[in-house]
């Protein structure tokens, strides 16, 4: 099992009251396996997706991805693995403004160190090529449109070939027909076998999942697998 | 990340909003160029300071004199002593072991004849020492010997000054002038000595060694038996064998004088304590320009820090998204210290190149005397770096400490 979360706990202070975002939330997901993450805003579902992507830890309850307890790691442990297992990608893209395509693509490559210069904007041009942007290398994300920059950050999220795909809203920001394209990628990236998680509280985004997870009020609701 | 990426992301962050560049470096820009030319004058004047006591004779001379004494309240002992001698002279030389050099000297003024013409002139009675103790140089013929001192010799040499007012254009050497009525072969003529001040100093844009020039020298052997009768002298001047004997040739010296006189009624100046005084009194003078420096490089750093932070702020969602794609907080540390450092050593490079421009302008419009060493360039660009850390530090750690989730979230 590539992920298994168990009995996951989140509390939040704020101010004098505490939030409690998970009361006890366990999971599991199998390499490839294509899952949505489904619950309206306050659910929850964010917090999950923050702790799963190892932006965030729990308050209590573990965390093993890929046979390592995540939940007991430090900052720097924790960042390591940001940057090799998991690929993000944003409802609001989170390209660099100031970086052409090939470097924003490239930054995780430069995080995770020993890759010479050429190699990585190699690289990162062959990820960009992938999602169909090999015109636009040079060109900054104030320089293209919405569902291109979106492509770009798919392609950001694939260059360090991450065991999962984390996909937050990914179509939120886009018209249907553009959406529609960039759920069609990351279909794509399933039927290779890549594991890919999206969070959503879009029902139309989450039948691309065979799996849908539902959270309400901090705690899983309710499961389908079609 | 390394360092020289991050150097790399700096300089096109930097790039990339030039208007905050040139606000953010002003201060460090103003700072490294006060340092500059801070450094630049000190250095400048130590270094004339010091061609002016080398014009001198150089840091192994000491100057005798006789102390001031209240003449109406003389003790018995002042009253018995003969004051400084050409006979004291002569016994430092002889009892002295670090002495090198002694030279005696007893100033007149006469009526001076070549021809039909006559002038007051100064004369200086003097020895075969004079020309090193003071280094002169002679430039035709040669200066007073000991064989002219022990024969009393009824020769002269002429300051180069003088010569000209005697001689014009003329050739001077074997021709024979009258000294108060005495006729003097010329021996020699002295080159031209002279020291200009840079800036308002002592004596400003004219040669402050000109007195040199307006002499005659004669044996001062001659001068006492001629003239003087009396071989009191108005100034002793001796040098010691190497700079590290100059303490002992003091003691030594002294020890001799106190004998001879019986009292200490005189003093004894090394020219490295005025060089010193020299060097105290430009210190507290150059404390105005440091401060100005110190000053600049502060509000510099605050400002690099102020901008930094609001950088930082403009810039928490990049930091989120750095985090989230495998950033650790030393990279993200880093990162925005390494900017800091690139923009304040972008500063000093700036800096560097108006200090530069100042330091001409020292130079050439104040008259002031500097010195521009490669060294000095170094310590000033070591400066806007050590400002880029200091000032760098404080954002650094707070970007560093920025947690992912809120950052990725901060609208």
């Amino acid at each position: 099992m590539l992920i298994r979360v168990e009995d996951l706990t989140k509390t939040y202070a704020l101010g004098a009251a505490e939030v409690r975002a998970l009361r006890g939330v366990t999971l599991g997901i199998e390499r490839g396996e294509y899952v949505a993450i489904m619950g309206p805003s306050g659910s929850g579902k964010s917090t999950l997706m923050h702790i799963m992507g190892c932006l965030d830890t729990p308050t209590s309850g573990r965390y093993v991805l890929d046979e390592n307890e995540v939940s007991a790691l430090s900052g720097r442990a924790l960042a390591r693995v940001r940057n090799r297992e998991i690929g993000f990608v944003f409802q609001n893209f989170n390209l660099l403004p100031r970086i052409d395509l090939v470097g924003n693509v490239a930054l995780p490559l430069v995080y995770r160190g020993s890759l010479a210069r050429a190699e990585r904007r190699a690289r990162a041009t062959e990820q960009l090529e992938r999602v169909g942007l090999g015109h636009r290398l040079g060109h900054r994300p104030n320089e293209i449109s919405g569902g291109e920059r979106q492509r770009a950050s798919i392609a950001r999220a694939l260059v360090n070939e991450p065991s999962i795909l984390l996909a937050d809203e990914p179509t939120g920001n886009l018209d249907s027909k553009t959406g529609r394209e960039i759920m069609s990628i990351l279909d794509g990236l399933s039927r290779e076998g890549k594991t890919v998680l999206l969070v959503t509280h879009d029902a139309s985004v989450a039948d691309h999942a065979r799996r849908v997870v539902r959270i309400e009020d901090g705690a899983i609701a309710s499961e389908d697998t079609h | 990340m390394n360092a020289f990426e991050s150097i790399g992301a700096g300089a096109r962050d930097m790039a990339s909003n030039k208007a905050r560049a040139v606000i953010t470096t002003v201060g460090i820009v103003l700072g490294v160029a006060s340092v500059v030319t801070v450094l630049s004058l000190m250095r400048g004047g130590e270094a004339q300071t010091q061609a002016f006591f080398e014009e001198l004779g150089g840091l192994r001379e000491l100057r005798i004199t006789n102390t001031r004494t209240n003449r109406v309240f003389m003790t018995a002992a002042e009253r018995a002593s003969e004051r400084l001698t050409y006979r004291d002279a002569q016994a430092i030389l002889e009892e002295c072991p670090s002495v090198s050099t002694v030279d005696p000297e007893i100033t007149r003024w006469f009526d001076v004849s070549y021809r039909d013409h006559t002038y007051q002139m100064k004369v200086l009675g003097t020895n075969r020492h004079y020309p090193y103790a003071d280094n002169m140089r002679v430039a035709e013929g040669r200066f007073i010997s000991d064989a002219d001192c022990d024969t009393y010799a009824n020769v002269v040499m002429l300051g180069p000054t003088y010569k000209q007012d005697l001689f014009g254009d003329e050739d001077a050497l074997g021709k024979i002038i009258t000294i108060h009525g005495v006729p003097f072969t010329v021996v020699g003529v002295m080159e031209k000595k002279e020291f200009y001040f840079q800036g308002g100093g002592p004596g400003g844009d004219h040669n402050v060694l000109e007195w040199f020039n307006r002499s005659l020298y004669i044996p001062i052997t001659t001068m006492v038996k001629r003239y003087t009768v009396s071989d009191r002298l108005g100034g002793l001047e001796i040098s010691a064998k190497t700079v590290g004997l100059v303490p002992s040739l003091i003691d030594e010296t002294r020890t001799v004088l106190l004998r001879r006189h019986g009292v200490e009624d005189f003093n004894i100046d090394s020219k490295s304590e005025q060089i010193e005084q020299q060097a105290e009194q430009a210190a507290f003078f150059n404390i105005v320009f440091w401060a100005v420096a110190f000053v600049s490089l502060f509000v510099g750093g605050v400002v690099i820090a102020n901008i930094m932070l609001a950088s930082i702020t403009e810039r928490i969602r990049e930091i989120g998204v750095r985090m989230a794609i495998g950033a650790g907080s030393r990279d993200v540390f880093m990162q925005f210290l390494v900017e800091a450092i690139v923009v304040a050593s972008a500063g000093g490079v700036v800096g560097l190149g108006l200090g530069v421009l100042m330091v001409g302008a020292v130079d050439s419009v104040l008259g002031m005397p500097t010195a521009l060493t490669p060294g000095i360039m170094l310590i000033a660009f070591l400066t806007s770096i050590a400002v880029g850390i200091i000032f760098g530090l404080f954002p650094a750690v707070k970007a560093a400490r920025l947690d992912p989730v809120e950052a990725l979230r901060y609208e």
